[in-house]
């Protein structure tokens, strides 16, 4: 059955979109990565033009994020205070990321930064991840993290506006999550995707937040950045489609149940061990793309 | 009611001087005749292409062309490029001159039947068409963006050449019968197309002889689409709540089933 698409004016098939949606709501639901960078691609694959697989994904990931964050509400995953400081930094960096794009558009440098940021961070972060994981479940339990993980921070310690996040089990100056969430915002502008790939990982390691804790915060600030985008999108380029968005979220929303559910089964380091798994495969494929001739030297523009 | 069946009498003959070949078909003693079957294609909720019966008659001893054309638009793409080992976009070129749809059909390969300037002049081939092409900025183009271009788009469905798809049956009188069927390609969007057929005949274009083709978005695509487009800010925010509503709805329903079945157990 086929699915007509009336602000992209192209028909596609149901199943694919359901499917398509479905797979990525179970990685945003497990991972709590919004699916952006995985889906768009994907949409563009089945020929949906750019321009609004891009904005009508951004609406999709409402609904999954919605839908999962409510799944990892229940299961005492997301920490609001923290997660609304994350989001005005994440606010704040976009913006900042948004100029540096423009700069270096200027400078005709934009792609290559663009594609050395993806593979430097997505490679780093990866690898990182993937390491410290695999030793972690070679030695057998999990160590369990509490405030301890806070004990002997130095100089952060001392730095003002301390404050508690009990949810997530740790203590910090407001200005730390604040600073590393405006320089995770600045590389998601200048990559182009939500940023929970990035999010997640830094919440991790860098703000000793328990992985699970991690991932439905991050669903949480990842719902409303994603209303800014589609808000942004549907006002200037018209170019968000709510009947692919639906039939996506169709798919993504019951992923992303799933999703949590089969996340809450695993133990943290195994989420880990998968996620940067994901992310390192991802960063291959990229890195193999750039190295491979490509068959055609014209791609369609997403039309930033 | 008179006054509009009238005004309709009057845009229908408008449309039918603008988009038929009147001054060749008031030369000649055999003007070609061309039928398009749907001549408005809705597009639905479960719209999914549609089948289109062309069928017409051109005069006795003549090739038959086709030319399924959409309206000139303007495209933007990224440019791919070797910076060191690796392939990335190195800048955008804006292509324009171009139809959006381009489906050429004849009986004989276009070379055969026509002479180089008649196929440039009607761009009834892939070279004709390259020719056309406008690039921005100018220096960006060149053949080869323009091969990479066509490629592209026939890569998509978006173009078309196609040559022995036209079934001609034993003439009537002075004039050959033909018929072609198209596969409408789901992806062209909503707008106006023209359907002409050429005769051809020694090297030269004969009569030729177009119909509009209308593709429409109707019902519940067709108020989405007018919404986006007359009330975006109005269209945004729906876009927003219909979303949280689908994400809390799916997952109020996901809690429902799941906890049925943990109390079946």
């Amino acid at each position: 059955m086929n699915l007509l698409l009336p602000v992209a004016g192209t028909s596609i098939g149901f199943v694919l979109l359901v499917g398509a949606g479905a797979v990525v709501g179970f990685l945003s639901g497990m991972f709590g990565v919004g699916g952006g960078f995985l889906l768009t691609p994907v949409l563009i694959m089945i020929g949906i033009p750019p321009t609004f697989a891009a904005a009508s994904d951004s609406c999709q990931i409402i609904a999954a994020s919605s839908s999962g964050t409510a799944a990892h509400f229940r299961l005492g995953n997301v920490d609001f205070k923290l997660g609304s400081v994350l989001l005005l930094g994440g606010l704040t960096g976009g913006s900042i990321g948004v100029h540096v794009i423009r700069m270096l558009r200027a400078m005709g440098a934009a792609d290559f930064a663009i594609t050395v940021t993806y593979i430097v961070v997505l490679g780093g972060i990866g690898g990182f991840m993937f390491v410290e994981s695999l030793q972690s479940l070679r030695r057998g339990a999990l160590v369990p993290r509490s405030h301890h993980s806070t004990q002997g921070r130095g100089l952060l310690s001392r730095l003002p506006f301390q404050m508690d996040f009990p949810r997530s089990r740790v203590r910090h100056s407001v200005i730390v999550p604040f600073l590393l969430c405006v320089s995770v915002g600045i590389l998601s502008a200048i990559m182009g995707v939500g940023g929970g790939f990035i999010m997640v990982p830094m919440m991790v390691y860098l703000l000793r937040m328990p992985m699970h804790v991690a991932v439905g915060t991050d669903l949480f600030q990842i719902l409303f950045t994603s209303a800014g985008i589609t808000y942004m999108q549907a006002t200037t380029n018209y170019t968000v489609d709510l009947m692919l968005a639906l039939v996506l979220a169709a798919g993504s929303t019951v992923g992303a149940q799933i999703g949590a559910r089969v996340a809450r089964r695993l133990r943290g380091d195994q989420l880990k061990i998968l996620l940067a798994s994901i992310v390192l495969l991802v960063m291959a494929k990229m890195a193999v793309g750039l190295l491979i001739s490509p068959s055609v030297l014209l791609s369609p523009a997403k039309g930033h | 009611m008179m006054k509009q069946s009238k005004f309709h009498v009057s845009v229908a003959t408008i449309l039918a001087m603008l988009f038929s070949g009147s001054a060749h078909a008031a030369t000649s003693p055999q003007p070609v005749f061309l039928k398009v079957t749907p001549s408005v294609i809705p597009m639905g909720t479960f719209y999914a292409g549609a089948r289109l019966q062309v069928e017409g008659h051109v005069p006795v001893g003549s090739e038959v062309v086709v030319v399924v054309r959409g309206e000139d638009v303007h495209e933007v793409f990224n440019k791919v490029g070797r910076v060191g080992p690796i392939w990335v976009n190195t800048g955008k070129v804006s292509i324009s001159g171009i139809p959006s749809l381009l489906m050429i059909f004849s009986t004989k390969p276009i070379a055969t039947c026509l002479a180089r300037p008649q196929i440039d002049r009607y761009q009834l081939d892939a070279t004709a068409v390259k020719m056309q092409i406008k690039f921005t900025p100018r220096e960006s183009g060149g053949d080869p963006v323009a091969d990479d271009f066509l490629k592209l788009k026939m890569g998509q469905g978006s173009y078309r050449l196609a040559v022995g798809d036209i079934r001609t049956a034993d003439a009537f009188e002075d004039d050959l019968p033909f018929k072609l069927d198209i596969a409408w390609p789901k992806s062209a969007p909503p707008g106006t197309y023209e359907v002409r057929a050429y005769a051809c005949r020694h090297g030269e274009i004969g009569p030729t002889f177009a119909v509009p083709l209308q593709v429409v978005e109707v019902g519940f695509p067709a108020m989405i689409a007018a919404l986006a487009r007359e009330r975006p800010a109005t269209y945004g925010i729906i876009s927003i709540m219909v979303a949280v509503i689908a994400g809390f709805g799916i997952d109020f329903l996901t809690t429902c089933i799941f906890k049925r079945k943990v109390s079946a157990h």
